[in-house]
């Protein structure tokens, strides 16, 4: 009898994101476990780590995992697996798949953030990328965290309840940080001060996604879409509703494990994987 | 005997000189500098407290305070504020008369001057986008590589095999240097790549300004070896670095503000 696991692996430049799913016929692809780790100085470590632990999430032991897709800017450094593809295909097909009816994209990791345009059938029509500048990504985020001495789980509730936005007139992470001292030194409010942060980075994301078009509906991917800073920031500067779906951090590693289910089907070949480290 | 001051009030650091013509042609007797921190008029006050002190000169005893820098419209008891574009050139023109362009990089902001033969600003170009290609980005990898800014600049010059960073972004690169560090590679060919991708970033803004034969290198980072060398393979022409390259703008504006004071009381003595 054939295989029913297949996985997806993200390896971001900050966390990697390992999913399992299965596929038991009639019902569709079923999202079985997920495991996020960081990606650290070890890349090829990270990604074994991660789909180690997802297995053991999954309660399967690896060997009966029959596909295994790498994705994100570390796939090719992943020394188990059976291929890669880009993020860029694997966020859109992702995102579909959490939200269907997804036409744009708009995805802020933890180095790098993008706009994916998506057609009716799913295909990818056209991205932007910036991985330039730390504007606009979760290490903007967390240097802001930082400064600001609150935790990154923090700043986006916080941000909400500023009332009166501080002006934040350049999205250079380092600029900022001394924006936010020198307004912190004026004795302006934590969350005023986070609001106007937020707003700067939605303007900025937002400036780089028109760059495909955007076409509702819209969904938010990425790590930085657990900030709800964040989202409302974006669907304020955009005049539109966001699609967030709980597992958008993990949206790359699903669309890879989709890809894995649909090659595993294609062929009988079995594992060739090896994890090193098992 | 005309005393004037000139303040630089920077990103990060506030440097100020107190300047006297006693002798016909204006010197400088003194000079100090501070942490700018959040409070820009105190910075100011503080620099100036210094450097007054570093003269031997008591407190108030200047005629005339002009300020340049990102702070210099926060310092209210300035007589006269300059761009820093303007003081750079002029200061930087005083200690090399035959200066074609200079190059200024300071915490937060490079600038790339060129000047006419007169010695006045023909153009500049900076990028004030960003921190890339600024001092920041160095003082951060000291920071992660835990060694004392002082020191980056000597330890650069050691490297055999520099490594390239191929972030633009301050902040993104450090990330790669933070590969750098768990691949093996060593603290000199690392700083030496960093120095490097700044001197790629500050080539490129003083090619657009247009530059000559004659460059010099002002602002905090020139007092840092490697930035030094990095500019001199990259662009092949000799940098000249005065000797208190971080004081190059606050002289600047002390000369300007001893003109313009010249030229007020000569303008009060005709009408007198």
């Amino acid at each position: 009898m054939g295989m029913r696991f297949a996985a997806g692996v993200d390896v971001g430049s900050t966390q990697t994101k390992a999913v399992i799913m299965e596929d038991n016929g009639g019902g569709g692809p079923r999202l079985v476990a997920r495991a996020l780790v960081d990606t650290g100085a070890n890349v090829q470590k990270a990604a074994e780590h991660g789909f180690l632990a997802a297995c053991r999430e999954a309660g399967i032991p690896a060997q009966e995992v029959g596909f295994v897709v790498g994705t994100g800017y570390g796939r090719y450094k992943i020394t188990f697996g059976n291929t890669q593809m880009t993020e860029i295909t694997c966020h859109a097909r992702g995102a579909v798949f959490l939200c269907p009816g997804t036409r744009t994209v708009i995805d802020m990791g933890g180095q790098d953030s993008k706009a994916i345009s998506i057609g009716a059938k799913g295909e990818v029509l056209d991205f932007v990328m910036n991985d330039k500048c730390a504007a606009g990504t979760g290490r903007f985020l967390a240097n802001a965290a930082d400064v600001m001495g609150v935790s990154l789980d923090e700043v986006g509730p916080l941000s909400l309840q500023g009332k009166q936005p501080v002006k934040i007139t350049t999205v250079c992470t380092v600029f900022v940080e001394s924006d936010i001292l020198s307004y912190l030194a004026q004795g302006k409010k934590a969350e005023d001060i986070l609001n106007g942060v937020h707003m700067a980075i939605a303007r900025r994301t937002v400036s780089l996604a028109r760059r495909v078009p955007i076409e509702p509906q819209i969904a938010l991917t990425g790590g930085v879409a657990r900030n709800i800073g964040m989202v409302r920031a974006l669907e304020q500067v955009l005049g539109a509703t966001l699609q967030v779906s709980a597992e958008a951090h993990f949206t790359g590693a699903i669309g890879a494990a989709l890809f894995a289910l649909e090659k595993m089907d294609q062929s009988f070949e079995s594992a060739i994987w090896r994890p090193a480290h098992a | 005997m005309r005393k004037v001051a000139g303040i630089d009030v920077g990103s990060a650091v506030t440097k100020a000189v107190v300047v006297s013509d006693a002798e016909g042609a204006a010197v400088v007797v003194g000079r100090g500098s501070v942490r700018t921190g959040v409070d820009l008029e105190k910075a100011a006050a503080d620099a100036l407290a210094a450097a007054l002190a570093d003269a031997g000169w008591q407190r108030g005893s200047v005629d005339y305070i002009a300020t340049t820098g990102f702070g210099r419209s926060s310092v209210s008891f300035r007589d006269l504020q300059v761009t820093e574009i303007t003081s750079g050139a002029r200061g930087a023109r005083r200690l090399f008369p035959s200066a074609t362009a200079v190059l200024d990089i300071g915490s937060q902001c490079t600038r790339a001057i060129t000047l006419a033969e007169n010695g006045k600003v023909r153009g500049f170009k900076t990028n004030d986008k960003c921190a890339a290609g600024s001092g920041s980005f160095i003082v951060r990898a000291a920071k992660y590589l835990q060694i004392e800014l002082g020191d980056v600049g000597e330890i650069a010059l050691r490297a055999e095999n520099p490594q390239p960073i191929s972030s633009i972004c301050a902040v993104l690169a450090e990330s790669e240097i933070i590969n750098h560090v768990s691949a093996g590679v060593s603290v000199e060919d690392i700083l030496s790549g960093i120095y490097d991708s700044l001197a790629e970033r500050a080539s490129m803004l003083l090619k657009r300004a247009g530059m000559g034969q004659e460059l010099v290198l002002i602002g905090g980072v020139a007092r840092q070896k490697g930035m030094v060398r990095a500019l001199e393979n990259r662009l092949k022409v000799p940098v000249s670095v005065p000797a208190d390259c971080e004081y190059v703008c606050a002289l600047g504006a002390a000369l300007l503000g001893l003109k313009r004071l010249e030229t007020q009381l000569s303008a009060a003595s005709c009408q007198s």
